[in-house]
């Protein structure tokens, strides 16, 4: 399964858009391709709402429907690498070093219905583009947050902050990441289902038009591997399609970093039979998470321990 | 091609404009619910004053005398006529004794939120007069308040638009059709009955219980008078050839000889009967040996004239009828033919030829000449509706009124007591001595559905009339009012075959929508296109037309099933040959589709040809009320036709327009979906699925966390579920716009993947991805409603002592997070289980007190009401809270698409782990390929690929089943559309591990299915408990989820621990963790009752002794003379023993030492082997 390392890893961008970009990989293993998928979609981070202090609120939509709504608004997220993430901020609960504050403040008055949306939420300024509702539609507004009739009225003040897509999904910079490799099923990876002729039924993938059709005569190369990945990663407009990438990569090998480090001899700690063969890896954190044991270490039957109880 | 939209702009518009047009409603959804109003609205409206008006009429005058004894004294005194003269239901309004209400009106929504009634007062106009003198007195009396139809024409809502039903506080397009009784919304069911008017013949083997001669022959007629009152009447053949007439007044039964009805009826000879029986057939030695035998036994009564025979009834009915001393028998027995004898008919010279008829029925039966008829067919049933229902109760109720006036009269001339009748002033006495309230009566019916009456309606049961119209979503709301029941009689039936279903239903009775399980087939639901006729049709021109096509008239010399007889709603109107018969039906069925000669269109023309053993032939025809009848399209005039289940037996009507054979097909059903109730047209592609599994999803549509209504603001309901993610279906059938079900959504489009993916998706599992589920997915909301009430504490008079809000004594401050100063929740605040929810103040006690939350699910406080009561001149004391409790799609919650594929969540798996296809689509849903083969559900696989179609093209799709055939099947249809944007054909598509970047190794069928959220959600069914209440007689743990109690571990489970061998389980099961106890025992005699703690002594501690193996002191010291002081000791009462020191102590279940005890009691004693293991 290794990749012939005589190759060298290159990337060809084949279209690039605001929100989009196309591009292809090579010669890197599957799993590195596959990691900077997951990466891209789980793990950059952005900026999100994710507290909302609610005044007044008569909409009709219930407090934490609303919430939920305002989480999920796309907030430009350029620059986040500025902010810290709030539970590593010295700060008690938030404050400008980890956090965005947005207003919203809005009440119809008028007899018809009167729509809010995304523009409408008013950021204190920080002096940057971070935070601003992304807006991708000609009138400038944004998505839509809800809808008021005469005399309701919203009032809120929402905090964004940084987090990944791995806790919540309202911090994903992906609407979606096609991810695409061996377009003409070369390494029999998969198996087209088909009436007569899979060829003639299968859509065409139009990643097909970078390789070379498949030589019919030629012997299956069983030892072949896939080393040519096509994306399309598509933002949802809070970070720059590049940024995404990029930060995806740096990402991951910091990912890949952290696990030297664990590996190294003085902090693998030896599995210990003695206590059930359970190791903490450093994760001593159980006690304060809200009486979530690991399983084992501390049950009612605890002092029969672990293999003790076989003998 | 089928073609369907979206329309969401037009919804978006009604919404925020709604049409100040009444006609704007959807007029199916009116269709839906006409059964019922037009039930209720014919109590009162009507060319003849309306059903109640009709009613007092048939209960006529009651005579009271006002002399004691009445029997044997020649003076009979005073006489009192009484009679109610006519009713008036008015429209409801605030209680007289508010005098603050500027708008008097009382609307729906007001009773809701109130948790009251909907009612109205109902006044009657009695009058009555005395020696039978000209001058009538008459009283209007107010008899209590009536639950009132919403939407009927004696509720504010009648004819209103949208925009006027929203400034009501209704919903935009609200039905009615129920009644509100203490703020919950009732309807009362419909019935399946016999049906009316129509002699049937039956083979019952229980008629044989009846007596010895009596066989299993007979025929039974339904009679209903003109106010939907009925009477059952039953000729019985007799082994010898005889014929008995058989009825039921005040629930029990009378038989009399036929011939005595037939010579009471009119002034006849045998004659004349033999003739109406025989006619022609005089060779048919069968009948007239019979006949022979039937007016010779007769002859035994000396009974020979008209008069004679009246007498003769009168005298033997007067104390069954109640009649007074001063009517004479021949009134009397002219009474008992009028109440008793085919009521529905009004001439006796009617009654005595339908009576022939039905002799002559008879003895074919016997003779096996013609087939008996089938009761549990729809060809001979009708459907007892709500609103005639709640008429007859209330005819029944104003009889009983005028009788507790009689009651009441004879009660003061027993306590001798001042009578006069001509003394308005006693008159008012009376009245208001007895019991008024009919109101309340009916709303006692409407809120149990429990039927007390002394005649029993003529009805089978007595209880389960009514049902709650649920609202869960609207597609349960809607189907509460096309449902019909067959009564609940029919479920205790062992047999089963009244729950077939029947070709005869066809077009009238859904054949999917009928819930599985005990009510399977007695629940039925209309076609969504049958209606239920609520008025009598206009037959005035049928004689006429029936005389221009050659019929002769009714007292021809005929008889007989060689002949056709014509008959009108149970009235014998001709006769005529069998092939003129056929050719009346046509025409007649010609000449009123046509609509010149002023028959009405929804005239049942039911044709019975001649023939071998088959039903008894004829020519029925049928106007009245309560027919099913169902639109289909007659293809000489190519027009409109309405049929009933009488005669769509002998019909010929194509499906389809392609399957019209000439000479063949009269018909041609406007469309094939029409014999699909609602909800079953709304399964998408049902055509294509196995049928049990669209009867799963009907029942599932009504389980579903759908939107129950958009005024929810007004609505007080106990519970109430809300889907806040719902969207319109990609793929629905075009009648799902015409029901307005986009109004209501009942779900979510999701993307669905068919994929065994691991291992979370078995056995009817199915993944969620987390990340849909983080956007909303199945996102929705449970309401509750509180009722806190203060005067609950207190006795009905005394002063109010609990007032709401603070007091100025010293309270928590805590409290002021969840209340706000008035003493009320803050509306928005989290509420768990002990926090306060709403603060009183107790003047008796002179403290502040609170309620507090009683739910272990924390809530947000929705809404609080202040509710005032009726007569708004007293201090609130009445609140209702409203709780939102969020209700998030959890592991265990359960979900189904609309093809009876239920499943639960197993799993949020993350979005990166999920497969992914190449254009970086991921599912929303996974589901296990194995849910496939067995069920059979093909239509949710084409609905799948019509949603991706849809969804890749930007457009609705329709799903009317059967609009795809052979040679055009929907595979096609929508593989045409994948492929042109560029997708597989067939739906599928190569996809990636999502936690591996490989291809998986087969291609996957992806596609957008519309998923359901059922209302069975893990957080009101999971079950824990360590520990907890234990039931005191037995120490065992308590069950029930409610109470924390366990679940049993029974004999089945104890089996299956046997089997593996775990003991430990076992024990710690049935014994550690139930009613484990220690106890001591005795070794000596072995018993755990005798034992006890002595006394202890000053330094030491007490002991355990047996009570039985000790000796008392004295006998002790007795016989040993001695006692060491250190071996005596003392029970509680002071009484000392020596000895008896052999206990120990063992563990038993608790219930063991309960067995002991209460085998002692009877004088057995158990005994105990204790040894060491």
């Amino acid at each position: 399964m290794s990749i012939d390392r005589s190759k060298e890893l290159s990337v060809r961008i084949t279209n690039a858009e605001r929100d989009r970009v196309n591009f292809e990989l090579f010669n890197v293993d599957l799993s590195l391709a596959n990691s900077i998928r997951r990466v891209m979609m789980a793990e950059v981070p952005t900026l999100a709402i994710d507290l909302v202090e609610i005044d007044i609120n008569t909409s009709v939509l219930a407090d934490e429907f609303l919430s939920h709504r305002l989480g999920l608004i796309p907030l430009n997220s350029e620059g986040i690498d500025k902010l810290a993430y709030s539970r590593d901020c010295a700060c008690d609960n938030y404050c400008a070093n980890c956090s965005v504050k947005l207003e919203l403040n809005t009440k119809c008055d008028t007899d018809s219905t009167m729509s809010v949306y995304a523009s409408d939420l008013a950021k204190f300024q920080n002096g940057l583009t971070l935070g601003n509702p992304v807006t991708r539609d000609a009138a400038k507004k944004g998505p839509l947050i809800c809808k008021l009739r005469k005399h309701q009225e919203i009032k809120l003040t929402c905090i964004a902050k940084k987090g990944i897509s791995k806790e919540h999904v309202k911090w994903s910079p992906c609407a979606a990441v096609g991810f695409e490799y061996d377009p003409y099923n070369k390494l029999k990876h998969t198996d087209y289902w088909f009436e007569d002729d899979a060829e003639e039924e299968w859509p065409k993938s139009a990643n097909r038009r970078f390789e070379d059709p498949p030589d019919k005569d030629a012997p299956f190369d069983y030892k072949a591997t896939a080393d040519h990945f096509y994306f399309d990663t598509e933002t949802v407009g809070n970070l720059p399609p590049n940024d995404v990438v990029l930060t995806a990569i740096e990402t991951l090998q910091r990912k890949v970093a952290d696990i030297l480090v664990g590996l190294k001899d003085e902090n693998v700690e030896t599995s210990n039979a003695q206590s059930g063969g359970f190791t903490t890896y450093g994760r001593t954190d159980y006690d304060n998470n809200g009486g979530e044991t690991p399983s084992g270490s501390k049950t009612p039957y605890g002092e029969f321990g672990g293999g003790s109880a076989w003998n | 091609m089928p073609s369907a939209q979206f329309r969401t702009l037009e919804r978006e518009k009604r919404f925020q404009n709604p049409p100040k047009d009444h006609e704007e409603i959807y007029p199916l959804l009116k269709d839906a619910i006409r059964p019922h109003l037009g039930s209720f609205n014919a109590l009162t409206d009507g060319p003849d004053g309306g059903l109640l008006n009709l009613a007092v009429k048939d209960i006529g005058t009651k005579t009271i005398f006002d002399t004691n004894d009445n029997s044997t004294s020649d003076r009979l005194g005073n006489k009192l006529k009484i009679r109610v003269d006519s009713v008036q239901l008015v429209k409801p309004s605030v209680n007289s004794n508010d005098k603050l209400s500027i708008n008097r009106k009382m609307l729906p929504y007001e009773c809701r939120e109130r948790m009251i009634t909907y009612k109205s007062r109902l006044l009657l106009k009695v009058s009555w007069t005395v020696n039978d003198s000209p001058e009538e007195f008459s009283e209007i009396r107010e008899v209590g308040q009536l639950p009132v139809m919403v939407n009927s024409n004696r509720c504010h809502l009648e004819n209103l638009s949208p925009e006027e039903l929203i400034n009501y506080k209704e919903e935009s397009d609200e039905l009615g059709g129920y009644f509100v009784v203490n703020g919950i919304e009732k309807l009362i069911r419909m019935l399946i009955v016999q049906r009316r008017n129509h002699p049937m013949a039956l083979i019952r083997p229980s008629f044989g219980n009846r007596g010895a001669s009596y066989s299993k022959f007979g025929i039974q007629i339904r009679c209903v008078r003109p106010d939907q009152t009925s009477q059952t009447n039953v000729l019985h053949y007799l082994h010898d050839g005889n014929v008995t007439f058989r009825f039921s007044w005040r629930k029990n039964e009378y038989l009399i000889p036929v011939v005595m009805i037939l010579k009471a009826l009119i002034e006849t000879n045998d004659r004349e009967i033999f003739n109406g029986i025989v006619g022609s057939d005089i060779k048919n030695s069968f009948l007239t040996d019979r006949l022979e035998l039937l007016l010779r036994t007769f002859k035994q009564y000396n009974l020979y004239s008209k008069q004679e025979t009246l007498a003769y009834l009168g005298d033997k009915f007067r104390i069954v009828f109640n009649a007074t001393p001063d009517v004479s028998d021949i009134e009397v027995g002219k009474e008992v033919l009028k109440r008793i004898v085919l009521v529905h008919l009004d001439n006796n010279a009617d009654k005595f030829k339908m009576l022939l008829f039905m002799i002559r029925k008879l003895y074919t039966l016997v003779a096996g000449d013609c087939s008996p008829d089938n009761p549990d067919a729809t060809q001979h049933q009708e459907v007892l509706l709500g609103g005639f229902l709640y008429g007859m109760i209330i005819k029944e109720k104003i009889e009983e009124y005028l009788q507790n006036i009689r009651l009441q009269i004879q009660a003061d001339i027993n306590r001798g007591l001042a009578v006069n009748f001509n003394d308005r002033k006693y008159m008012s006495k009376v009245f208001s001595k007895i019991n008024e309230n009919i109101g309340q009566k009916l709303q006692y019916f409407l809120s149990t559905g429990n039927l007390v009456s002394q005649s029993g309606l003529d009805l089978q049961q007595v209880s389960g009339y009514t049902v709650v119209a649920e609202k869960i979503n609207f597609h349960r709301f809607i189907s509460h009012f096309r449902m019909v029941h067959r009564g609940s009689f029919f479920a205790e039936l062992k047999t089963t075959t009244v729950r077939k279903l029947l070709p005869e239903s066809w077009g009238f009775l859904c054949p999917v929508h009928t819930p599985d399980g005990s009510p399977c087939g007695l629940l039925n639901h209309l076609a969504h296109k049958c209606q239920i006729s609520t008025h009598d049709s206009d037959v005035s021109t049928v004689a006429q037309c029936l005389a221009k096509l050659g019929v002769s008239p009714a007292h021809t010399f005929a008889a007989g099933p060689n002949v056709c007889c014509v008959q009108l709603d149970g009235k014998i109107v001709g006769w005529t040959s069998h092939e003129q018969g056929k050719v009346v039906a046509d025409t007649l069925r010609f000449w009123k589709i046509e609509g010149e000669h002023g028959l009405p269109l929804d005239l049942e023309i039911g044709y019975v040809p001649p023939s071998s053993k088959g039903q008894y032939p004829g020519l029925y025809l049928f106007a009245g009320r309560a027919r099913m009848m169902r639109p289909v399209k007659y293809l000489p005039l190519n027009k409109k036709d309405i049929l009933g289940p009488f005669e769509q037996v002998y019909m010929n009507i194509a499906v389809t327009p392609e399957e019209i054979t000439n000479n063949v097909h009269s018909h041609v059903e406007e469309s094939p979906t029409n014999i699909l109730s609602i909800l079953a047209n709304l399964t998408p592609f049902s055509d294509f699925n196995q049928s049990p599994r669209n009867m799963y999803q009907c029942q599932m549509g009504k389980q579903t966390m759908g939107t129950p209504g958009v005024a929810l603001v007004h609505r007080s309901d106990n519970k109430l579920y809300r889907l806040q993610t719902g969207q319109t279906p990609i793929v629905k059938a075009n009648l799902y716009d015409d029901y307005g079900m986009d109004n209501f959504p009942n779900g979510m489009n999701a993307v669905v993947a068919v994929i065994s993916y691991t291992g979370y998706d078995m056995d009817d599992a199915m993944i969620i991805n987390k990340s849909a589920d983080e956007r909303g997915f199945g996102y929705g909301t449970v309401y509750k409603v509180e009722k806190v009430d203060l005067s609950q504490s207190r006795r009905r008079g005394d002063p109010i002592t609990q007032h709401f809000g603070f007091g100025t004594d010293a309270w928590p401050e805590s409290w002021k997070e969840k209340l706000d100063d008035d003493g009320l929740p803050i509306i928005g605040v989290k509420v768990e289980e002990g926090d306060p929810i709403v603060a009183y103040f107790d003047e008796t006690l002179g403290k502040t007190k609170v309620k507090t939350y009683h739910s272990s699910e924390p809530a947000y406080i929705e809404e609080v009401k202040l509710l005032g009561d009726d007569n708004a001149d007293q201090e609130g004391q009445n609140i209702t809270i409203k709780y939102r409790i969020t209700r998030q799609p959890l592991i265990g919650d359960k979900f189904s698409s609309r093809h009876g594929q239920k499943g639960v969540c197993s799993r949020k798996w993350p979005q990166i782990d999920m497969p992914f296809s190449e254009t970086g689509i991921q599912p929303d849903v996974i589901i296990n390929p194995h849910a496939f083969p067995s069920r059979m559900t093909i239509g949710m696989f084409v609905e799948s690929l019509a949603g991706k179609a849809g969804a890749l093209h930007g457009i609705a799709q329709d799903s009317t089943p059967w609009k795809f055939s052979e040679n055009d099947t929907p595979a096609d249809f929508f593989g045409e559309q994948l492929l042109s944007a560029g997708y597989n054909y067939h739906g599928n598509e190569p996809m990636y591990s999502g936690a591996t970047g490989e291809e998986l190794r087969a291609d996957i069928y992806i596609g957008c299915v519309y998923y359901q959220r059922l209302r069975h959600m893990v957080n009101d069914k999971f079950q824990v408990r360590s520990t907890g209440p234990v039931n005191s007689l037995t120490m065992q743990p308590v069950k029930g989820r409610k109470r924390s109690g366990g679940i049993r571990v029974g004999e089945m489970e104890r089996d299956a621990l046997i089997g593996h061998g775990t003991s430990f389980l076992l024990q710690d099961r049935l014994l550690n963790c139930s009613d484990y106890t220690q106890t001591s025992i005795c070794r000596q005699c072995g018993s755990i009752l005798t034992t006890q703690t002595t006394v202890p002594r000053i330094g030491s501690l007490a002991t355990i002794r047996c009570r039985r193996c000790a000796q008392k002191l004295e006998s002790y010291v007795q016989k040993h003379g001695y006692a060491d002081d250190s071996d005596i000791w003392e029970d509680g009462q002071g009484k000392k023993f020596v000895g008896g020191d052999n206990t120990s102590t063992v563990a038993i279940p608790f219930v063991l030492k309960y067995l002991d005890s209460e085998l002692s009691a009877m004088g057995i004693k158990m005994k105990y082997n204790v040894a060491p293991c």
